[in-house]
């Protein structure tokens, strides 16, 4: 077995080669260049389903709106984008407009593509060029009347879309204008991160401090330390991208995909520089609230039911296990307005990424079946309220909403 | 000693059995699976026990109802410890486990050949757990009737109850349909000790009475806290796999 999949790679691998070789020299660097800005961008999450060939469509993204099937962008004539020229991709990218002049919905990110300079966007092109192409068509809008109607992005765009680059801060370094690149254009951190307004466009003002989506509450990662990762170091950071985890916390949901796909295999220097970013943008409410008494009916719950079937991996006093149980004390996940993505995980469970330096992938169990509604936002508002902890406390409504 | 030992297979059955198992394991579907990447892990996922409920009988009959409360009510009184066997669910608990798996021995190895075991090797017959509650009563009442003026093991008083309990483990007492009374009454208090004893899921320590009896702390798995503080009671109350009163906060 082991022989087969051995050969099996280095088959694949001559292959590879031989493609690349087959370019000029200037062209390899091109396309190594643009697979870095494929990870950059992350088009994997969504243009790969799980198992799926690469970039040929990925899986359903469930919208506010509907359901949109992210597209088969492989090379391939009929199904993909093999038809399209440098010109079209720029266009799609920094306009939002296809092949066809079909205009695409802000699933796609360009409001953060459109900041990506021309040449890492080209870039990326030589590099989907080399894609193996695969024939599958997929039907990518499938939103219900009238979002259907693709010409209503006019309007959304008029109101909500912004194109044009990245403007570099002058009086900041070159190392935070990397990482303000990265976050802002291909990295779009704020598809997930930031609020958005009615209509799905990022709220501008209130960028990276934390919103919902699909189920999950992608929290606040902005400077701000009651919230954002203000008290995470830059080195901290840095490790919480490259490998799923830290002292602090271990990614989960979405985030997860996030780091498998892409930022664990930013380079280092990327990474920092995404730190020291992220560092000194602010945001979102920075004044810790009074935590709930002790003594309220809930707390007291959600205090038995912790030491009863939390502490033993978080420990009693929150601080869990490094690199096995994230720390519920003092995180700002824990402490996020919404208590989404508690809830998900413990009515679902949760696994740790898998990185090249954290293979272990630790994984907590769902407790759904063992907690009912009002038992889940008990605890969940005991573990948002100890410790030092303070945040809103969480309803069985809530709850009920998840299940 | 010698009668107990089973007899020696010769080389050639030896052979001959291994070459067929290694056919059979061959032809069989049992494949090794290797996993690389990530160990497989699905969200939602859960095999949580099924909560016994209580509410009608699934295995005994009210016949055999009123003979196992007698006799776990006797194996474990009601006194000033505890809640007796009856109360805290101990039939309740047999019940379930033997119109379960446990009943059939379903997940045992129970095919012949049936030869004496030495004590160490446990239970070595052919009937399996349901058949001999089932017989075991029967023959339980039949000896009561013939040997206590007609009446059930259920209508004696405690005190001849407990006498005949007695010498059914002293293996004075011969049972009807050669039913071996020495082990059917081991069956009946390891049975009884299981329900006192076993998680409230799944029918008996009602209210985990057995537990706060004990001081035992229940379903947990980390004392890591506690390791330091010598000579001290541990401070929580017990906890079930269902959970506990103490997590309701109306």
């Amino acid at each position: 077995m082991r022989t087969i999949a051995l050969s099996l790679s280095l088959a694949v691998s001559a292959l590879v080669s031989s493609s690349v070789l087959a370019q000029a020299p200037d062209d390899d660097a091109k396309i190594i260049r643009g697979r870095y800005q494929a990870v950059l961008a992350d088009c994997a999450a969504c243009h790969t389903k799980p198992g799926g060939a690469s970039l040929a469509g990925g899986a359903p993204l469930q919208t506010p709106f509907g359901e949109l099937v992210p597209p088969n962008i492989t090379p391939d004539e009929e199904t993909g984008i093999g038809s399209w020229t440098a010109a079209d991709f720029r266009r799609a990218m920094k306009e939002g407009i296809g092949h066809d002049g079909k205009r695409l919905y802000p699933a796609m990110p360009y409001p953060a593509y459109t900041k990506m300079s021309d040449q890492d966007i080209d870039a990326l092109w030589s590099y989907i060029r080399t894609v193996e192409p695969v024939h599958n068509p997929v039907e990518a809008n499938q939103l219900p009347f009238p979002f259907n109607i693709r010409l209503v992005m006019l309007g959304w765009n008029m109101v909500n879309f912004e194109p044009g680059d990245f403007r570099p801060d002058p009086n900041r370094s070159e190392e935070w204008n990397r990482g303000a690149y990265i976050v802002q254009a291909a990295g779009h951190c704020g598809t997930c991160h930031s609020p958005k307004s009615l209509l799905g466009a990022d709220k501008g003002d209130e960028a990276l401090q934390g919103a919902s989506l699909q189920g999950w509450y992608a929290p606040n990662i902005t400077g701000n330390s009651y919230l954002g990762i203000g008290s995470w170091s830059e080195d901290e950071i840095v490790a919480y991208l490259k490998t799923g985890q830290n002292a602090h916390s271990i990614a989960s949901g979405p985030m997860r995909e996030a780091v498998q796909e892409s930022t664990s295999r930013m380079n280092d220097a990327d990474l920092k520089a995404i730190a020291v970013y992220l560092k000194s943008t602010e945001g979102g409410e920075t004044q810790k609230p009074q935590p709930i008494a002790a003594e309220d009916p809930h707390m007291r719950a959600g205090a038995m039911i912790y030491h009863d079937t939390c502490s033993a991996c978080h420990r009693a006093d929150g601080t869990g296990g490094r690199q096995l149980f994230p720390a519920l004390a003092g995180s700002p996940l824990v402490q996020q307005p919404s208590a989404e993505t508690l809830t998900h995980v413990v009515l679902n469970g949760s696994q740790g990424a898998a990185t090249p330096e954290a293979r272990t992938t630790p994984a907590m169990p769902s407790f759904a079946w063992r907690l009912d509604d009002q038992q889940v936002a008990d605890v969940l508002t005991y573990i948002r309220n100890s410790w030092g902890n303070a945040a809103p406390p969480v309803t069985a409504d809530d709850v009920k909403a998840q299940r | 000693m010698e009668s107990h030992c089973l007899k020696r297979p010769t080389r050639r059955q030896f052979l001959s059995s291994v070459a067929f198992a290694a056919l059979a394991g061959s032809a069989g579907g049992a494949v090794a699976r290797s996993i690389s990447g990530e160990p497989p892990w699905q969200s939602g996922a859960a095999d949580p026990p099924i909560q016994v409920r209580p509410g009608g009988w699934m295995f005994f009959t009210a016949d055999e109802v009123s003979t196992m409360e007698a006799v776990v009510d006797r194996l474990i009184p009601a006194d000033e410890l505890s809640i007796g066997g009856r109360e805290a669910g101990c039939v309740l608990y047999l019940d379930r486990q033997l119109a379960g798996s446990y009943g059939a021995s379903a997940r045992l190895y129970t095919a012949g050949p049936f030869l004496p075991g030495l004590p160490t090797q446990g239970y070595q017959n052919a009937e399996t757990p349901d058949q001999r509650y089932r017989l075991g009563i029967a023959s339980l009442n039949a000896w009561t009737r013939d040997n206590k003026d007609g009446k059930r093991f259920a209508e004696l008083s405690g005190d001849d109850q407990d006498a005949v309990l007695k010498d059914l483990e002293a293996g004075k007492i011969e049972l009807p349909n050669k039913v071996n009374a020495k082990a059917f009454f081991n069956l009946m208090l390891s049975g009884a000790m299981e329900g006192f004893f076993a998680d409230p899921i799944y029918g008996g320590n009602k209210d985990m009475a057995s537990w706060r009896m004990l001081g035992f702390p229940g379903a947990r798995y980390d004392y890591r806290d506690h390791v330091s503080k010598h000579n001290q009671p541990y401070p929580l109350p017990p906890v079930s796999i269902a959970g506990s009163t103490e997590w309701m906060s109306r």
